[in-house]
């Protein structure tokens, strides 16, 4: 990990600047592909691992 | 610091500053005392005797003497760090100088006992019929409210400072002592121990996937943000701050100036997590203190903020359980929200891997651009390594310990912890001392924050909450003693 909560972690003075000039940029297919699987993924493991959790390693 | 010269990693320092604490601390089991001098803070009604010493070996030092010996042993250790690090000696010797008093100071005031008491009992001992029942870590809000004011009120005495203020660092070396802490914890009840884990990290591997996927399409979708900054906000958002967001700027090969200003918000909102979500926890979890700890760990944003937001909340669930009559282990509450954010950390790199892969093969191909497996152990938190040298050292000697070698490695790791203590409330002053929210607000960060709040405070925060209560909800700790 790099050094994080340092000094240099202040904005350059053209934070809004940079905001007007963000252009629009359509959501690809392959993203749509993460967004969905990262989802499933998670809200299933979700439920296996509550389960899991519950049933059969309950903590003491 | 100078720029273009490269030392050491804050990373690497703060495992090599937590070690050499945590070895000179089991000097204890070898019967050298090595450590027995350090200061220690007690709630109090009369200030000369608010401070101590780590072992009785050491009361003729008293308190103050404990406490200048500790400031110069941590000038001296902290300062050749610094020299590790390539910044300036002589400007980080001084401004540490300035961060260790005025924290200590804050820890002082912060232990007065119509502050700090937070039973009847204690009000009873104390004489006082009144409290704001922050407990004996009131001092850490204290530390973070005056680096709240020294940031936005004395921005040229922040300045000054600045070469020593390095939350990051701090409390990157408390996790590496915390570990051994935690081990004695752990060694006596290891079977909870042990399903703390699981659930830590089950609940972070579900966290991971859900969280980051939601404040993704919120901010492409919602806030039509490009995906340079889209990605970045969303791993700062949604997994481990600071960290998140540089590793996966540096990842999609954003501009460095994008991870930095997500990064600046991200600072900013943990300190208005860590500022309420502790007192949340107390008044509606306190009777979930394993729940409480896993939410800190899982919704306050920067290893800092969130290791911190576990300590209050642990000293003040545990103040208000046992004012109710039930007096719950130390420990448990932190060590969860510590362990949910160090499974966070581990998987950064993961993360940061998988991000990488798909920008260099499907959104941004090169060709020879490739995402590299190398990537994961350098993005790896290294800090770990020793939170886990730590732990499991002190696991295993305490599991394989007779009666009176428990004794003493409890000794230890109490004389270890009090550092861990100090490197805490150098924590808080120093996120208070970045979070300059003026700053933020002039410089048109507003979009940004838009993002944050909708996400952290729309859906993270409670969504957080309710996967704790899946995995931790029921799960109590032990009862103390």
């Amino acid at each position: 990990m790099n050094s994080t909560l340092n000094r240099e972690a202040r904005p350059s003075p053209n934070v809004a600047s940079e905001m007007g000039k963000m252009q629009a940029e359509p959501l690809l297919p392959i993203e749509k592909k993460l967004i969905g699987w990262s989802l499933g993924l998670g809200i299933v493991l979700l439920i296996v691992l509550v389960a899991i959790a519950k049933l059969v390693m309950p903590a003491p | 610091m100078n720029e273009g010269v490269k030392g050491i990693s804050e990373d690497w320092l703060s495992l090599w500053i937590g070690l050499l604490v945590f070895v000179l601390a089991l000097g204890v089991l070898a019967g050298a005392d090595i450590l027995g001098w350090v200061v220690t803070t007690s709630v109090w009604t009369d200030v000369t005797k608010s401070l101590g010493t780590g072992s009785k070996a050491f009361s003729g030092l008293g308190g103050i003497g404990a406490l200048v010996a500790t400031y110069v042993a941590l000038l001296v250790v902290m300062s050749i760090g610094a020299a590790a690090l390539k910044a300036d000696v002589k400007r980080f010797a001084l401004g540490f100088t300035a961060v260790f008093w005025l924290s200590y100071l804050c820890w002082i005031i912060g232990s007065w006992a119509s502050f700090a008491a937070n039973t009847p009992a204690d009000m009873k001992k104390f004489g006082i019929g009144w409290s704001l029942k922050l407990t004996s870590e009131g001092g850490f809000i204290v530390a973070l409210l005056a680096g709240l004011f020294v940031g936005n009120f004395m921005p040229r005495f922040a300045e000054w400072m600045k070469e020593a203020v390095r939350p990051e660092l701090y409390v990157k070396t408390a996790i590496v002592i915390l570990g051994g802490f935690l081990g004695v914890t752990a060694a006596e009840k290891l079977a909870l121990a042990t399903s703390v884990m699981f659930l830590g990290l089950a609940a972070i591997i579900c966290a991971y996937l859900i969280f980051w996927s939601i404040v993704y399409y919120v901010a492409r979708v919602w806030f039509g943000f490009s995906r340079e900054w889209a990605a970045p906000l969303a791993s700062g958002i949604s997994i481990c701050g600071v960290s998140a967001a540089i590793a996966t700027g540096a990842a999609i090969r954003a501009r460095p100036m994008v991870a930095i200003m997500v990064s600046s918000l991200v600072v900013v909102f943990a300190v208005v997590e860590l500022l309420f979500l502790p007192f949340l926890a107390e008044t509606f979890l306190w009777h979930e203190p394993l729940v409480s700890g896993a939410w800190m760990g899982l919704s306050v944003k920067t290893d800092g903020a969130a290791v911190a937001s576990g300590a209050i909340t642990e000293a003040l669930v545990l103040g208000k359980a046992s004012a109710q009559g039930v007096n719950y282990a130390k420990g448990w509450i932190l060590g969860t929200s510590a362990t949910v954010k160090v499974f966070i950390d581990i998987f950064i790199g993961v993360w940061a891997f998988v991000l990488a892969y798909i920008w260099t093969r499907h959104i941004e191909a090169k060709g020879t651009d490739k995402a590299k497996a190398r990537e994961i152990w350098e993005r790896f938190p290294k800090f770990i390594i020793g939170y886990v040298i730590t732990f499991v050292v002190i696991l295993l000697l305490a599991l394989a310990a007779s009666p009176a070698t428990l004794g003493k490695v409890k000794a230890a790791m109490g004389e270890a912890n009090a550092f861990r203590g100090i490197f805490f409330v150098l924590t808080f002053f120093t996120i208070g001392v970045m979070s300059n929210f003026r700053k933020l607000w002039e410089e048109g960060i507003g979009k940004l924050a838009a993002v944050y709040l909708v996400c952290l405070f729309g859906f993270i925060i409670w969504a957080g909450l309710l996967i704790s209560f899946l995995f931790f909800g029921g799960v109590k700790p032990p009862l103390a003693g």
